[in-house]
């Protein structure tokens, strides 16, 4: 139940959002309007649907190769700032939405990458990970802000990690 | 098909070509997962895209100026990013509504806060995923090492705006 809720929950919220959203474009701006925001919606679709595709090819292509084990071992408690440097490119590499980021935090985890590790993989899967990056941003908001933003934000996991490693707050992986 | 779309796809069929040598099974898998990625998707596109297009109707073009627009500084930039860590969805909510806040009159900085606000904080992902499976020790943690964050990221792109030209609303 939490889970099918977890699923669908926002996917239920935007739906009743763009219902109401809707009417009151109808009620409010007319009928014109209303058909124009579809179509303008309908074009969005067409142009993001090529990245959106390539971009989720890219990251099933890249599970296939990749074996989280292998990279916590680089992400240890010992493992400096070179571990939080891998952390935040195997985050920003990790494709997916939670279900599939917060699953690859708990192998992480359990192969013996330590706090802030995870904290900086996190934050650069959920800051700058290339999905987002390439199927949304880049084509939605233009090129020049998507690798502005990014380089402005992609040493950000680093630090948080390397603060998330001194901060007295002590935590185990669930088991 | 623009310039960076087809940047994407030949990077994606080349590590699909790695799959490839690596075996047959992986390559095949890797086109399973995508089919099923894709129609996990595609519901919210279908809601999403209309949702934010018909906000961006609504919205009144000068609304985000006050608050949010360009001279609204570093109060604009915490504003800014109050309303992206409360903001729920995905990227496919989020991105069209910055497009939407843009036409009406947001920052490039503000923006900038936003993004990383929602991606930082995510209050919504907090409660289904990060709470549920971490505990509350590591939310605790993450949020102590991160929280300025968003603030710090506006403050960086506002110093460097001068230097470039981007307009979010017509990119």
């Amino acid at each position: 139940m939490l889970n099918a809720l977890r699923r669908h929950a926002s996917l239920v919220v935007i739906f009743l959002i763009a219902i109401i959203a809707g009417l009151a474009t109808l009620q409010l701006r007319g009928a014109e309007a209303f058909l124009a925001a579809l179509w303008h919606a309908w074009d969005l679709f067409l142009f993001i649907v090529p990245s959106l595709v390539a971009g989720l090819l890219l990251a099933s292509a890249l599970r296939q190769l990749l074996s989280p084990d292998a990279l916590a071992r680089l992400m240890g408690a010992e493992s400096g700032i070179f571990g939080l440097f891998i952390a935040t490119l195997v985050g920003t590499l990790s494709p997916g939405g939670p279900m599939a980021a917060f699953p690859l935090v708990l192998v992480l985890a359990g192969a013996g990458a330590d706090k802030g590790a995870l904290v900086a993989f996190i934050l650069a899967w959920s800051l700058n990970g290339f999905q987002k990056l390439l199927v949304y941003e880049a084509p939605l908001l233009g090129l020049d802000f998507a690798l502005l933003r990014t380089l402005i934000t992609f040493p950000m996991p680093m630090i948080a990690g390397w603060l998330a490693r001194r901060i007295p707050i002590a935590w185990e992986p669930p088991k | 098909m623009s310039g960076p779309q087809i940047i994407l796809w030949v990077i994606a069929l080349a590590v699909w070509a790695l799959c490839i040598r690596r075996g047959m099974p992986q390559a095949r898998r890797a086109v399973t997962e995508t089919n099923r990625g894709f129609w996990r998707i595609l519901p919210m596109f279908c809601v999403a895209l209309p949702m934010a297009a018909f906000l961006s109707e609504l919205v009144p073009a000068d609304i985000a100026t006050a608050w949010l627009g360009d001279d609204s500084g570093i109060s604009g930039i915490m504003i800014a990013s109050l309303a992206g860590g409360i903001m729920p969805g995905g990227p496919f909510v989020t991105f069209p509504l910055v497009i939407t806040f843009s036409k009406a009159g947001a920052g490039v900085a503000q923006m900038t806060a936003l993004l990383t606000a929602w991606s930082v904080y995510a209050l919504h992902r907090i409660l289904t995923w990060e709470y549920p499976v971490l505990g509350w020790r590591f939310v605790a943690m993450r949020l102590a090492s991160s929280f300025f964050l968003p603030v710090l990221a506006g403050l960086i792109m506002q110093a460097l705006l001068p230097f470039f030209a981007i307009n979010l609303a017509a990119p």
